[in-house]
C-alpha cells in the first residue's frame, strides 16, 4: 500500500472509532436518562471504583499540596510575597489540580479496570451471550459503571480538595512557620463557591469521557488475552489525552461564564 | 400461517462478508418445528457465523432470516428481545458470567424477563440444576468448573425460559470423549422430553450421528449437502470424504 493509501486508511479508522465514541455517547446518555437502572450494581460498582480509589486519591493529593506549598513559597520569597501562599495553593488544587490529577488517576485505575472487564468478557462471548437472553450490554454493564463515575469521582475530587489543602498546610506550618489559621484564613479569603463548582464541574464530564473511553474499548476489544491488552493501554493514553484537552476547553469556558 | 405452525426456522440466500473475505454465499435452510438439524463443516467453514444470524447476533448482508414466524434480519436489537426468550442459544465455551455465581447464571434469564419471586426463582433454578445433573452447585463461580460442567450450566440457563428453538454451537468442542458423550445425552433427553426445534453446529460425526434427523453440510460459503447422515456418507467429494474420514459409512 502508498504512503498516501495508508494515510487514508489511519484518518478512515479514527474518524470511524471517533464515530463509535460518539454513537456509544448517545445510547448511553439515553439510558442514564430512562429507567430501568440497577441500584444494585451501581452501588456495587460505586465501592469498587470510587471507595477503592480513596487512599490513592488522598496520598497523590496530600503530597500534590505538599509539593505545591513548596515550590509557591520558594518562588513567592523571591518577592517578598510568602505570606499569600494559602490562596495560591487553595486556589490552584480546587479548580485545576484537585480535579485533574484526580481524573487522570481514576481514569489509570477505573478505566483500565473497566476496559480489561469489559475486555474479558466480550472476548470470551459474554457480552453475546447477555445479548442472546434478551438483556441490553449497555444498560446491564456500561450504565451502572458510568453513574458510579458520575457519582464517585466528584467525591473523590472533594477529598483530594481538602487532603491537598491539609498538605499545604503542613508545609506552612512546619517550614514556613504560618499559623494553621493564618494559612486557612488566606485559603478561604480568594475562593468562592464558583471556583469550587467549577472543579466539580469539571470532574463530571471527565468521568462522563472515562466512562465513554474504558466501555468503548472494552466492548470493541477482539483477539483474545492480547486484545484486551491492547484495548487496556489505548483506554489509559486515552483518558490521559481526553482529560487535559478537555481541561483547557473547560478551564476556557468556565473562566467566561 | 402454514410457516408459523409446521416451519420454526427459514434461512434464505443470506450473504455475509468480513472484508474481502466472504463467509456465507447464498445459503439456504429450512428446519421445521420439532425438528434437529446437524450443520457439519470443517474448521473455518463458518459454521457459527451461520448460528449467530439465526437469533440476530450477527446480521446478514443481504438475505432473510425467519424464525418463528418473526423476520430477525434487518430488525434493530430492541425488536429481538421477545424472539430471544423462545430462542435459546449455547455457546462453545458455555459464555457464563465470570462474576456471577452457577445460581445467579442461570437465574439470569428468569430475573430479566418474568415476575418470578426470589423463592420461585431459587426453586426453578434448583430444578434445573438437577436436570443437568448439578444439584447443588448454586454457589460455585464459573471458575471453579470444569468445562462439561459449564456447558452443563450453560445448557440449564438455556432451558430457563423452556425456549422453542434451541442453537448449540459445538456442544462437544474441548471435551474429552466420554464427557462428550454425556452431554449429547444430556441434549437428546432435552429434545426428547421438550419438543424444542434443535440446530447444532459441530465438526464432530458423534453428536451428527447421535442427535441428526437430517445434516446440512457448510462448504465454501453454501450448503453443499442437505439430507440424511447416511446419504452424505455416499456424496462425492468433500461431503463424502468427510463424513468417511469420521467414522460413518453408508
Amino acid at each position: 500500500m502508498s504512503v498516501f493509501g495508508r494515510l487514508y486508511d489511519l484518518a478512515w479508522r479514527r474518524v470511524c472509532h471517533l464515530g463509535g465514541v460518539v454513537l456509544l455517547a448517545r445510547a448511553v446518555a439515553a439510558r442514564l436518562v430512562t429507567p430501568p437502572w440497577s441500584v444494585r450494581d451501581t452501588v456495587r460498582q460505586l465501592e469498587a471504583m470510587g471507595v477503592r480509589s480513596t487512599n490513592l486519591a488522598s496520598v497523590i493529593a496530600l503530597f500534590t499540596g505538599m509539593v505545591l506549598s513548596l515550590q509557591t513559597a520558594y518562588t513567592l520569597a523571591a518577592f517578598g510575597a510568602k505570606l499569600y501562599i494559602g490562596e495560591v495553593v487553595g486556589l490552584s488544587l480546587v479548580r485545576e489540580l484537585g480535579p485533574v490529577l484526580t481524573a487522570l488517576m481514576v481514569g489509570g485505575r477505573v478505566g483500565a479496570g473497566i476496559t480489561a472487564e469489559l475486555g474479558s468478557m466480550t472476548v470470551s462471548e459474554q457480552v453475546e451471550a447477555m445479548r442472546s437472553l434478551g438483556a441490553d450490554p449497555l444498560r446491564k454493564l456500561v450504565v451502572p459503571r458510568m453513574f458510579a463515575l458520575l457519582i464517585g469521582l466528584p467525591l473523590l475530587v472533594v477529598l483530594a480538595d481538602v487532603m491537598g489543602v491539609f498538605g499545604g498546610l503542613l508545609i506552612s506550618t512546619w517550614e514556613l512557620g504560618l499559623t494553621p489559621s493564618f494559612y486557612f484564613s488566606h485559603t478561604l479569603r480568594l475562593m468562592t463557591y464558583g471556583d469550587f463548582f467549577s472543579g466539580l464541574g469539571k470532574s463530571l464530564f471527565f468521568a462522563f469521557a472515562i466512562g465513554l473511553i474504558s466501555s468503548y474499548n472494552g466492548l470493541g476489544a477482539r483477539g483474545g488475552a492480547d486484545g484486551v491488552g491492547k484495548a487496556t493501554t489505548d483506554t489509559v493514553v486515552g483518558v490521559a489525552i481526553t482529560v487535559l484537552v478537555l481541561d483547557f476547553f473547560l478551564t476556557k469556558l468556565f473562566l467566561t461564564v | 400461517m402454514s410457516e408459523r405452525t409446521s416451519r420454526a426456522l427459514s434461512v434464505r440466500r443470506i450473504t455475509k462478508s468480513f472484508g474481502a473475505h466472504r463467509v456465507l454465499d447464498g445459503i439456504n435452510l429450512e428446519v421445521e418445528v420439532g425438528e434437529t438439524v446437524v450443520v457439519l463443516g470443517g474448521s473455518g467453514e463458518g459454521k457459527s457465523v451461520f448460528l449467530k444470524h439465526v437469533n440476530g447476533l450477527l446480521q446478514p448482508d443481504s438475505g432473510e432470516v425467519v424464525v418463528l414466524g418473526c423476520p430477525v434480519s434487518g430488525r434493530p436489537e430492541s425488536g429481538l428481545i421477545e424472539l430471544r426468550r423462545r430462542v435459546s442459544y449455547i455457546f462453545q465455551q458455555g459464555a457464563l458470567f465470570d462474576s456471577l455465581t452457577v445460581g445467579e447464571n442461570v437465574a439470569f434469564p428468569l430475573v430479566e424477563h418474568t415476575r418470578l419471586s426470589e423463592a420461585e426463582v431459587a426453586a426453578r433454578v434448583g430444578a434445573l440444576l438437577d436436570r443437568v445433573g448439578l444439584a447443588g452447585t448454586e454457589p460455585l463461580l464459573p471458575a471453579e468448573l470444569s468445562g462439561g460442567m459449564r456447558k452443563r450450566v450453560a445448557l440449564a440457563r438455556g432451558l430457563a425460559l423452556d425456549p422453542e428453538v434451541i442453537l448449540y454451537d459445538e456442544p462437544t468442542a474441548g471435551l474429552d470423549p466420554l464427557t462428550g458423550l454425556a452431554i449429547v445425552a444430556l441434549i437428546k433427553d432435552v429434545t426428547r422430553s421438550t419438543g424444542a426445534t434443535s440446530l447444532v453446529v459441530t465438526h464432530d460425526l458423534a453428536v451428527a450421528t447421535e442427535l441428526a434427523d437430517r445434516v446440512a453440510f457448510l462448504a465454501g460459503g453454501t450448503f453443499a449437502f442437505t439430507g440424511a447422515l447416511a446419504d452424505a456418507a455416499r456424496q462425492e467429494g468433500t461431503v463424502g470424504a468427510f463424513v468417511r474420514a469420521g467414522g460413518v459409512h453408508a
